[in-house]
Parts: C-alpha cells; structure tokens; sequence
C-alpha cells in the first residue's frame, strides 16, 4: 500500500535509530511472551518444578545400570520360563506360546477354524478313500468327472492355487464335500492336487480322460484343471498319461492321430518322464533336415538301450514330416510333438494310427 | 506523524517479507539463552509463582510481572548486537 514511494534516505539519524529501537524493543517483547507461555504451560502441566524434587526421591529413579536387568531395575525375561495351566484343555504351556495356544484351544483365532475344517477334510479323505474305492468305483466314474469338474471350474478363477484363500471357497462348498462321497474318494485336499499313487487305474484313467493331470515336481500332485489348462504343455500331459497308465493306455479322448509303439516297454514310463519333463517349447525344425535325421533315428530308436539319446534326437526333430517318417520308435515322441504343430488339439494318440505305422515298419 | 507511522509499518513489513525478523528473533533468543537471561527470568517465574497461588496462575500475571523485568536483564552486549544487525537491514534496504 504504497501511495508514494518512501524512501529512509531522507530521514535523519534520529529517526532511523528510534524506528531501529522500536523494532528492537519488539523483538525483546516476543523473547520474553516466549518464555511466560513456556512457563505457564510447565506450571499447569505440572512439569515446572520437577528439578525441585529432594534427592531421596530422586535416588528412587535413578538408572539401574547392573547386567541382567534394565534401567528400571526389572528382570527382563524372567516370564519366559514360567508355564501357565490352560484353563481349557488343562494342560501346562510355556508362557510365551500360551496366547497362541489359547486361539487354537477356545477355537476363536482367525487361523484356528481354517486349521480345523482342513484337519477334518483330510481325516474324512483318509478314512473314506480308504473304504469306499473298490465299492464305488462304477459310482465315481459317473458322478465324480461332474462334481470335479464343477470344482475345477470354480478354482479357475481362484488367484492362486496355494493361497490360503482357497480354503475359504471350499469351506463354502463344504456341504457339497460331505454329501460327495466321491470326492473323497480322490484324496482332494485343500491344496487342490491328487496324489497319483493313492488312485486306482480306473479312477486315474477317469481322471485323466476329463483333467490335466499333469504331476507337479515339487508338490507331486496331479493337476485337476481341464485338459486345456495354460499351466502345462499337452507334452506333458502325454507324458504323465504313459506314466501312470503304461504307453499301451494312450486311449484318452479327443487328440490327433497319433503313433504308439507296442515295442515300448512300461519302464520307459519314469525315463520319459524326465527326459520328456521340458516345455515343449522346441521349435520344430525345418523339413529337409527333419527328414534326412529321422530316417537314421529309425533304426536306433527302436533298440532300448540308446532311447535316452533317440529320445533326445527326435525332440529336436520330431515334429515336422511327421506323416513321411517312419514310426518306429517316433510313436509317443511325436505324439507329443504334434500338438506344437497344430496347437490347439490335443495330444491324445488313438489306436488306429498306430497299425499303419507297424506296417511301414 | 502518520507517515512516520507508515514508514514504520512498510519497514516492519519487509523485515517481515525478507524473514529477516524470524532470523533476528532466532537470533536474539540464542544469545539470551547464552547469557542466562532464560535461567535468571525463569527463577523469578518460579518466585512469582510461588508467591501466588501456584494452581491459579495466569498468562496474564506472569505476563505483567516478567515483562519489565525482562527488559531490563538483556545485557547490553546482545542489545548492540541486535540494534546493529538492524541498523544494517534499514541501510540495505533502504529505499521501500
């Protein structure tokens, strides 16, 4: 709000010092408000005359600087050895798990419902699959490829298979677990995965025939998405078909015409599996040198020694000219290439093929 | 004289613009507390406290009681300080 410029030039010393000292004496003024609003608010907090305090009083307080003990002159772990008696189940714990015993005890923690009803799936799973798989065997065909397939589906849309959550939506499904007796049956854990080797050929070729199935390494459970299912390669699940149900059991519906070699021995399952255990990502190489490899391939692959090295070669190669080549040995490695090809179809071999294939040979 | 007065409040309101006052009062608070013009003031605080009700002070009193006193203990080695600090702002700054 200047209306016309000021300036101190013209001003004489007089007045300069007495604006200065102005200035000054109001600078003093805030210090010494400062200081009252400090003092009054330590008076009303009670906090004013604490330097007061008689030295007895002071001794009192003073830092406890021994070892074993804090400041304050307390033991600091000195309840960790007590053990309290829980008033639930009568027994003895040690201090420090006594809070978490407890949750579990009285049944009211978050985790201790989701612990329970997982207990209590996977004693009903034991007991049952234990009696009822040769009786209900005809039962489970029909009901069981349903009941999972509607499980299935649902966990599709789960986030991930090995989250707790997953206990959640099957805890909701609990009602359709009981009355299921065939879902027992099939060892079906909250972890969502079947263990291959608790099932019969029956029960496997039926599983196999509607899910994935694919065995996981790390957890050895068998997949039960669908037959398309992202998680693994129709290689894979060609493999894990021999694996459990012999080279001779390639009868799984849907799939191309595939070979199958009746001169494969069942042993050949495990080698297969590691060998065959990779992606199936191999780009399938171009046809001329596809041709001339497989030609020598032949004669090898038909003897079981040098499999593991056929096994290798007709990986790389297999794929294209499939129809040109002669079968041999080419049987389920080339099945299992075929849908590299031809994506979308599934990798299943089915029993015509394989007679002409005999012939050529 | 009002232009005497205007002066003083442009001048105010460009030490205040330039954070030179803040300076200066930071300034003037670190010497006192240097010179133990803090402790002594505080000492009287408590003599006056004492001598009043010590639950019913007020702002007010300790207000009216220190503030002379206060005055009157800056030493004059802090008052040259600060006089001459703002001696050298109003020459600075001279033309508003």
């Amino acid at each position: 709000m200047k209306m016309e410029e000021m300036s101190l030039l013209g001003l004489d010393n007089t007045k300069l010092e007495s604006i200065a000292h102005e200035i000054y004496s109001d600078l003093v003024e805030d210090a010494c408000l400062g200081l009252c609003f400090e003092v009054h608010r330590a008076v009303k907090q009670g906090y004013f005359f604490l330097d007061e305090t008689d030295i007895e009083s002071m001794k009192d307080f003073e830092i406890v600087d021994q070892p074993g003990v804090d400041i304050f002159g307390e033991v600091y772990n000195q309840w960790k050895n007590k053990e309290c008696v829980c008033p639930n189940c009568s027994r003895s714990i040690a201090a420090s798990r006594f809070a978490p015993h407890l949750e579990k005890c009285l049944g009211m923690g978050r985790n201790s419902s989701r612990i329970a009803n997982r207990r209590i799936a996977s004693s009903n799973n034991v007991n049952k699959s234990e009696s009822d798989q040769e009786d209900n065997d005809d039962l489970n065909d029909n009901d069981w490829s349903y009941g999972s397939e509607k499980r299935a589906k649902k966990r599709k849309s789960d986030k991930n298979p090995n989250s707790p959550r997953r206990s959640k939506s099957l805890k909701h499904k609990n009602g359709e677990l009981g009355s299921n007796v065939n879902t027992d049956t099939f060892k079906y854990n909250y972890n969502s995965g079947i263990y291959y080797e608790t099932l019969g050929p029956e029960e496997l070729r039926s599983l196999l025939t509607t899910h994935c199935g694919v065995i996981s390494e790390h957890t050895k459970r068998m997949c039960t998405r669908s037959l398309r299912c992202p998680q693994h390669t129709d290689e894979q699940r060609r493999t894990v078909r021999v694996f459990l149900l012999g080279p001779s059991a390639l009868t799984l519906p849907e799939g191309d015409a595939v070979v199958e070699n009746g001169s494969y021995e069942t042993s050949d399952g495990p080698v297969l599996v590691s060998r065959l255990q990779w992606d199936g990502s191999s780009d399938i190489s171009p046809s001329d040198s596809g041709s001339s490899k497989a030609s020598t391939n032949n004669s090898e692959t038909k003897k079981p020694k040098k499999k593991k090295s056929s096994l290798t070669v007709n990986s790389v190669t297999g794929g294209v000219g499939y129809g040109e080549e002669r079968g041999g040995g080419f049987s389920n490695l080339q099945g299992g290439f075929v849908p590299s090809n031809r994506k979308k179809k599934n990798k299943i071999p089915t029993a015509p093929p394989s007679s002409t294939y005999d012939e050529m040979n | 004289m009002s232009k005497e007065s205007q002066l003083r409040a442009l001048v105010n309101q460009k030490l205040i613009e330039m954070g030179e006052r803040e300076r200066l009062k930071e300034l003037l608070r670190a010497r006192l507390i240097e010179c133990g013009w803090k402790d002594q003031l505080k000492a009287h605080c408590k003599d006056v406290i004492r001598e009043k009700d010590s639950e019913h002070v007020t702002v007010e009193d300790l207000v009216a009681e220190i503030t002379p006193k206060g005055r009157a203990l800056v030493p004059d080695s802090v008052k040259k300080e600060l006089l001459q600090r703002i001696r050298a702002f109003l020459a600075q700054h001279a033309t508003l």
